[in-house]
């Protein structure tokens, strides 16, 4: 198998343990790239939990999956579904849980490779856990993005994932810190961003604040970064995109967050008084 | 071209004591780059050595920009001075380079210690029959064994055996001694649970049947 020449980025974002927020992170640094004008494709690898589409909202539209793709019984472009408000946006769903049992490395290269020769981004959606899945989307990337929170768990489990990435030879490999508290980080109820980055021996990337407004995007399938939110979480979700592309942005203080008058006036606007 | 890298080597070897430092400031005067990369093969440079080197470099204003042996001190001495080094394997030099020594002798260099450069993550395990120097850190969730002393010249914040077969006089050295649990023999002692003090190695080892804590000493 020849290994994708062009200068696609192909980015698997990954963190070891479930739940840290992967997919949320696939979704809307998905939408900002596309906006900013950058064809990206989304690719789900979780094959056996997929939700990626529900994220994006786009659940209803799917008609064929990587599965049929990889099977011959469709073309790419009949499976890619694309964002209605965000063209520049595709997705390519997981097939069934049961593809689990055939897929090899190799087919993921395959799948990966015909994204690379449409879009500039390919953001890969990886599953939990170091298992086959893990295994078979590390084969196809090229770099990588871990996502962690500031707990212990996450951290050692990103760790291990990092060896990994580190063994099969994926680089660069960059740090996202996600639900990042500022209140606790500040009364050291919560791991710093210096213990993280600490262990971890990452460039950070960026990080995500604890927000809930994610939660509302993600029951209604329409990611912050989409609906042009200002939440905290949509700004440093689409300041990761933008690192992404090599624009300097500085990371944002997790200890200044919060204070301004103009994030008091705007929690002040979120609360529903009734 | 004067912006072009070009790599010098030492090929001195160890038996003539000071000799490579003349080699070294001969060669000098004929390199015409500003950076450098330096291979000292088997060379035992200490930390004044190579500052003394890299001094030398600086007056013809020349970058040591990295450091090559197979010396595994050398390498030790060259990243505390925060030089960028590169180990390579004894065999793996010898595929371009004559060594002196007898093959004998070499068995006896690969056996006394085994290297390791870079971080051990969380659940990679390394295990070997002899010495072990790790250049960098042992994060939680990894393990370190080794049959004789484990060095770390980093942080041991996961799990190290020293002396697994039975060798109760292994010790475990590292910078910052902040372990999950230590094994010795086959003694085993739960990590402080207090943050030690910074900069100051240490090491442990059995003491009158229970393992204890101290300073690292230089010998």
């Amino acid at each position: 198998m020849k290994s994708v020449t062009s200068d696609t980025r192909v980015i698997l974002i990954c963190s070891g343990k479930g739940g840290v927020g992967k997919t949320t992170l696939t979704a809307n640094l998905g939408i900002s790239l596309a906006s900013k004008g950058s064809p990206t494709a989304v690719l789900d690898a979780d094959f056996g939990l997929r939700n990626l589409d529900l994220l994006l909202g786009l659940e209803n539209r799917i008609v064929y999956t990587a599965q049929e793709v990889l099977e011959e019984k469709c073309r790419l472009d009949q499976a890619l579904v694309k964002h209605k408000q965000e063209p520049n946006l595709s997705l390519l769903p997981a097939g069934n849980p049961r593809m689990l049992e055939w897929l090899k490395p190799e087919d993921m290269k395959r799948i990966v490779e015909m994204l690379s020769n449409e879009f500039e981004y390919v953001l890969i959606d990886c599953p939990a856990g170091v298992e086959d899945g893990f295994k078979n989307a590390v084969a196809a990337s090229k770099e990588a993005i871990i996502v962690t929170n500031p707990e212990i768990s996450a951290v050692r489990d990103a760790d291990r994932v990092i060896g990994l990435l580190n063994s099969n030879g994926v680089k660069p490999i960059q740090l996202v810190l996600n639900r990042v508290r500022p209140k606790m980080m500040e009364s050291q109820e919560m791991l710093s961003i210096e213990d993280v980055t600490d262990i971890l021996a990452l460039p950070l990337l960026g990080l995500v604040l604890e927000d809930e407004q994610v939660i509302v995007s993600t029951n209604r399938g329409e990611p912050l970064t989409l609906i042009g939110s200002q939440s905290p979480a949509a700004r440093c979700y689409s300041n990761i995109a933008s690192r992404l592309q090599g624009e300097e942005i500085p990371l944002i203080d997790p200890s200044k967050e919060g204070s301004g008058l103009r994030d008091k006036l705007r929690r002040l606007m979120q609360t529903k008084i009734f | 071209m004067s912006n072009s890298t070009r790599k010098i080597k030492l090929t001195l070897s160890e038996s003539h004591g000071k000799n490579w430092l003349n080699e070294l400031s001969l060669n000098i005067k004929s390199i015409n780059s500003d950076s450098i990369h330096l291979n000292c093969k088997g060379l035992k440079l200490t930390c004044k050595d190579i500052k003394y080197i890299k001094s030398l470099f600086l007056k013809e204003k020349i970058n040591l920009l990295s450091i090559e042996s197979t010396n595994a001190e050398s390498i030790v001495s060259a990243s505390a001075l925060g030089i960028q080094t590169f180990l390579k394997l004894k065999e793996e030099a010898d595929n371009y380079a004559e060594e002196s020594a007898t093959i004998s002798e070499r068995e006896q260099i690969k056996s006394k210690i085994f290297f390791h450069q870079g971080t051990l993550r969380s659940g990679e395990i390394l295990e070997v029959d002899h010495d072990v120097l790790i250049l960098g850190d042992v994060n939680p969730g990894a393990i370190v064994i080794a049959g004789g002393n484990v060095k770390i010249w980093g942080r041991l914040l996961g799990i190290a055996h020293a002396g697994k077969d039975g060798d109760s006089h292994a010790k475990i050295t590292a910078l910052q001694l902040r372990p999950v649990q230590l094994r010795i023999s086959d003694k085993i002692a739960r990590g402080p649970s207090e943050k030690p003090d910074e900069g100051f190695a240490e090491e442990a080892k059995i003491e009158k049947g229970i393992i204890v804590i101290k300073p690292a000493r230089t010998n």
